[in-house]
């Protein structure tokens, strides 16, 4: 056949229309309600278009019709995978406002249930990716039985399995519990052996491999561009980690590495990284329960015995450093007023939190900086000429949570 | 006790308890009209062409019988076992909770979609969308038919279904239900219905070449296309299995058995067969390899065609909701997961009788012990020939040889299932393209070489 004909025949008489297809916001597998507005031309994607919003909750205009004690216990909903980092955020920007200094086991008790939390976090997405590369039934569960450890871990110390309420404005809510630290250090111990069976199945996986590698690549300067934080960053080349580059807290204190990928990554190397990142978590928790001042919770109940616990600030076995909060906690909880930002590393990136205070029960001014809102930014870049498959795997791997996004 | 080893042997106890259900409840109902009631008819005292007639027609409809009772009993029993055995591989519990060891979940699941209401989607095409499942369905259960002669030793009330060209028309048949995928698919009016359904169709067409190549191979061995004689012809041991290479192994295990012990007349004629083909050892393992690599290409083939993960591209539910089935309810819906879990079996069975030996025993010696040892006690029983009596009806109940033979192909068939349910909770999915590339461009060039290889190194052994 002459090639005009062919030309001809393909060109007019095979004409394909696009199809626009919407995923979501109730499909099985957005994380949530992220509805997607795809053109597709056949398998593969040609244009998309996120709509966010169906899980608005004006969080911020809640955030100033409630006491700062109310908004306490509401914020943690804002990510409901990390509660501990929204209200760690909240609280340091309140603190800053207020100008109260936590003392130093409570920063460290925070550090520890912050970063056990950044474990269940990874945890639950490490479970979730599997399910969205198509490990329905197999995988999932192996990450899950870990997080439901830390998960009762977190649920003896706070009351709560996920929405825990336990970090406060001027420290943390409560002592841990008879036994629980010993718990968590027996957990610490054998977590590196169960990273180890999660990559013995998933990492030199052909399957996994053929669909990670080279896919949805995420440009370093194009992350930038979009405000991309947290391990997607990373993965990009980008070493940016408050912990290390602008270290709050305590982490000053705490040798810890933070991976890196060099050079654009694409979702194995987010992959990878989340991977490294957990057992980074788990060294952190390690050190700190090497470092707390007054050692575990048993330890000191025993040396408060001597001063019958008697809660004075000046007391050597209650006071100073061994305090965890250093702020009375009541529902009339004022800040002074002023303004202040702070903000720090959530599983899912720069999280941060700026608060205008006029001195009352409530505050004026409430505005969250969420990361997921900033990564799902770059996600319609990722998408463009992959095939239907692709896109949970893409939208996977920069690990959004929706409440997060529309909050 | 160690809580896996604990689970594994509830799940060990519950297979063996549901599969004697199903099985007993198959012969109990063919014993009943294929026996039973003829000898009723014959003993009521009718005209005697009269009675003969009804007895023939009776017997006639055994076959049938045994697929309608066996296929829905199964396949609410694969649901459960599967649901069970992901639940062992994966560290849960699994359904515990409805009846004794949650033996009755899928039976009250179904009862659930029974009820449920039937919903056809606006703008739907009624006619295609109700067609689509009973389309789906009814291949499987056409297909299994002539499976029943090789599976039950060509027992005499299932030696009529048998065909001379018996897995010619298997396969024939096992690629109508992508018929019913695409009509369910396109009448669904859902996108992804319809993205699911084509996909469906694609993989279909891709993995049925490297299926049928390798039962091709099989079929070349064999010199036959009747599974009957295909599953005798592997009657004698492990090496006679189609697996192994058809029995190419055989004259040297022999040679080395005949060589241990001393005998050396056969030793002296089984080299000189060995002179006559010199080439012949090194064939043989080459054979072997073949068809071992063959017996892969099948499982890979039959996970595609009965989309199962890693190939469950049309219903991949992170990315199209449910695929075809996605505006299915109720009874529609179950009668396609019905006929998926149907499919799995049929395709195992296919296996275990193509590559596995049927139901012959991995061993020489064992199944014909266990016939003549079962036998024996039946004999002892008094007045076996009296009809109707007590003897009569274990007699005609309990037939050794089907009993030995039934009891190797479920082992067979459903150590493959098994195999199958540790792939799904293993493997992530493919994607389209990956799968498309993975079928055309390994699977079939490799099998078409394996095909020309096996022709020729049949020749040579």
């Amino acid at each position: 056949m002459a090639p005009e004909k062919i030309e001809a025949l393909t060109s007019t008489r095979l004409k394909t229309d696009e199809m626009i297809i919407n995923m979501g916001p109730q499909h099985p597998a957005t994380h949530g309600v992220l509805r997607l507005l795809l053109t597709l031309d056949g398998e593969f994607v040609k244009h998309v278009e996120p709509v966010v919003g169906h899980l608005h909750r004006a969080q911020e205009w809640q955030g100033q019709n409630r006491t700062w004690f109310q908004y306490q216990a509401l914020i943690d909903r804002v990510d409901y995978l990390s509660g501990m980092f929204t209200s760690w955020a909240m609280a340091r920007a309140a603190e800053k406002v207020d100008g109260c200094q936590v003392p130093l086991r409570g920063e460290y008790m925070r550090v520890i249930v912050s970063e056990m939390n950044r474990i269940t976090s990874h945890l639950l997405w490490l479970g979730t990716y599997g399910i969205d590369l198509g490990a329905m039934f197999g995988f999932p569960f192996y990450p899950f039985r870990e997080r439901e450890k830390l998960l009762d871990l977190l649920e003896a110390i706070s009351g709560q399995r996920m929405m825990f309420n336990y970090i406060r404005i001027g420290g943390v809510q409560s002592e841990a519990p008879p036994g629980w630290f010993a718990k968590v250090s027996e957990f610490v111990k054998e977590f590196p052996d169960r990273v180890d069976e999660y990559e013995a199945i998933l990492t030199n996986n052909p399957i996994f491999i053929k669909r990670t590698k080279g896919v949805g690549i995420l440009k370093k300067q194009l992350a930038l561009d979009y405000g991309v934080t947290g391990p997607s960053l990373r993965a990009s080349g980008v070493p940016l980690d408050l912990r290390k580059t602008k270290p709050y807290s305590v982490y000053d204190r705490l040798k810890f590495e933070v991976p890196i990928h060099e050079g654009d990554g694409d979702t194995f190397d987010r992959y990878v990284l989340r991977v490294k990142e957990m057992r980074e978590s788990n060294e952190i928790l390690r050190q700190c329960l090497e470092q707390i001042p007054g050692g575990t919770a048993d330890e000191l109940r025993e040396r408060r015995k001597a001063c019958n616990s008697c809660g004075k600030a000046d007391c050597s076995n209650c006071g100073g450093d061994l305090m965890i909060m250093a702020k009375k906690q009541n529902a009339g909880l004022r800040i002074k007023a002023g303004e202040g930002f702070d903000a720090i590393e959530s599983p899912r990136g720069i999280l941060g939190c700026y608060i205008i205070s006029t001195g009352g029960d409530t505050a004026y001014r409430f505005k969250w900086r969420n990361p997921s809102f900033c990564n799902l930014a770059a996600l319609p870049d990722l998408l463009i000429d992959h095939p239907i498959a692709d896109i949970m795997a893409i939208f996977g791997s920069i690990d959004v949570i929706l409440p997060d996004v529309d909050r | 006790m160690n809580p896996a080893v604990f689970e594994i042997g509830k799940f060990a106890r519950l297979t063996v308890i549901w599969l004697s259900i199903i099985f007993g409840a198959v012969w109990a109902a063919c014993w009943a009209v294929g026996v039973f009631a003829p000898a009723l008819i014959n003993a009521s005292g009718m005209p005697t062409e009269t009675a003969s007639l009804a007895s023939e027609v009776l017997r006639a409809l055994v076959p049938v019988v045994a697929v309608a009772v066996f296929i829905p009993i199964n396949a609410m029993f694969m649901v459960l076992c599967e649901r069970r055995a992901l639940a062992l591989f994966t560290v849960r519990k699994g359904p515990n909770r409805v009846g004794p060891d949650g033996l009755l979940q899928t039976a009250a699941d179904a009862v659930k979609l029974l009820f449920k209401e039937d919903i056809t989607p606006h703008g739907a095409d009624a006619v295609m969308f109700t067609a689509a499942p009973i389309i789906f369905f009814a291949p499987s259960i056409i297909g299994v038919l002539p499976l029943l002669a090789a599976a039950s030793g060509n027992h005499e009330l299932f030696r009529s279904v048998n065909l001379p060209t018996g897995i010619f028309y298997v396969l024939a048949i096992a690629s109508i239900p992508v018929v019913g995928i695409v009509m369910g698919g396109w009448a669904s009016n859902n996108k992804y219905s319809l993205v699911g359904a084509l996909r469906s169709a694609a993989q279909a067409i891709s993995y049925e070449i490297p299926l049928v190549l390798s039962i091709v191979a099989v079929c070349l061995m064999a010199g036959t296309l009747d599974v009957v004689k295909i599953a005798d012809q592997q009657k004698d041991s492990l090496l006679s299995w189609n697996i192994f290479g058809g029995g190419a192994l055989l004259p040297y295990v022999n040679l080395v058995v005949a060589g241990l012990q001393g005998n050396n007349e056969q030793v002296q004629a089984i080299m000189q067969h060995f002179q006559a083909q010199p080439l012949g050892p090194f064939a043989a393992v080459l054979m072997v390899v073949c068809c071992i690599i063959f017996f892969g290409i099948y499982i890979t083939g039959a996970c595609a065609e009965v989309n199962r993960i890693p190939f469950d591209l049309p219903e991949a539910e992170s990315e199209l909701v449910s695929g075809y089935n996605t505006e299915y309810s109720g009874i529609k819906f179950a009668i396609f997961f019905l006929a998926e879990f149907t499919n799995l079996f049929v395709v195992c069975s296919i296996a275990s009788i193509m590559f596995l030996g049927g139901g012959h025993a991995p061993l020489p010696g064992l199944e014909q012990g266990f016939t003549e040892m079962l036998g024996g006690i039946l004999k002892q029983l008094p007045g076996s020939k009296e009809i109707f009596s007590p003897g009569w009806l274990i007699n005609s109940l309990v037939n050794p040889s089907t009993v030995s033979q039934a009891f190797w192909i479920i082992l067979k068939t459903y150590s493959l299932v098994i195999f199958a349910i540790l792939i799904r909770a293993t493997l992530p999915r493919f994607r389209i393209d990956q799968l498309m590339a993975f079928g055309w461009k390994r699977l079939i060039p490799l099998s078409l070489i394996l095909l020309i290889a096996l022709t020729y190194l049949r020749e040579l052994v």
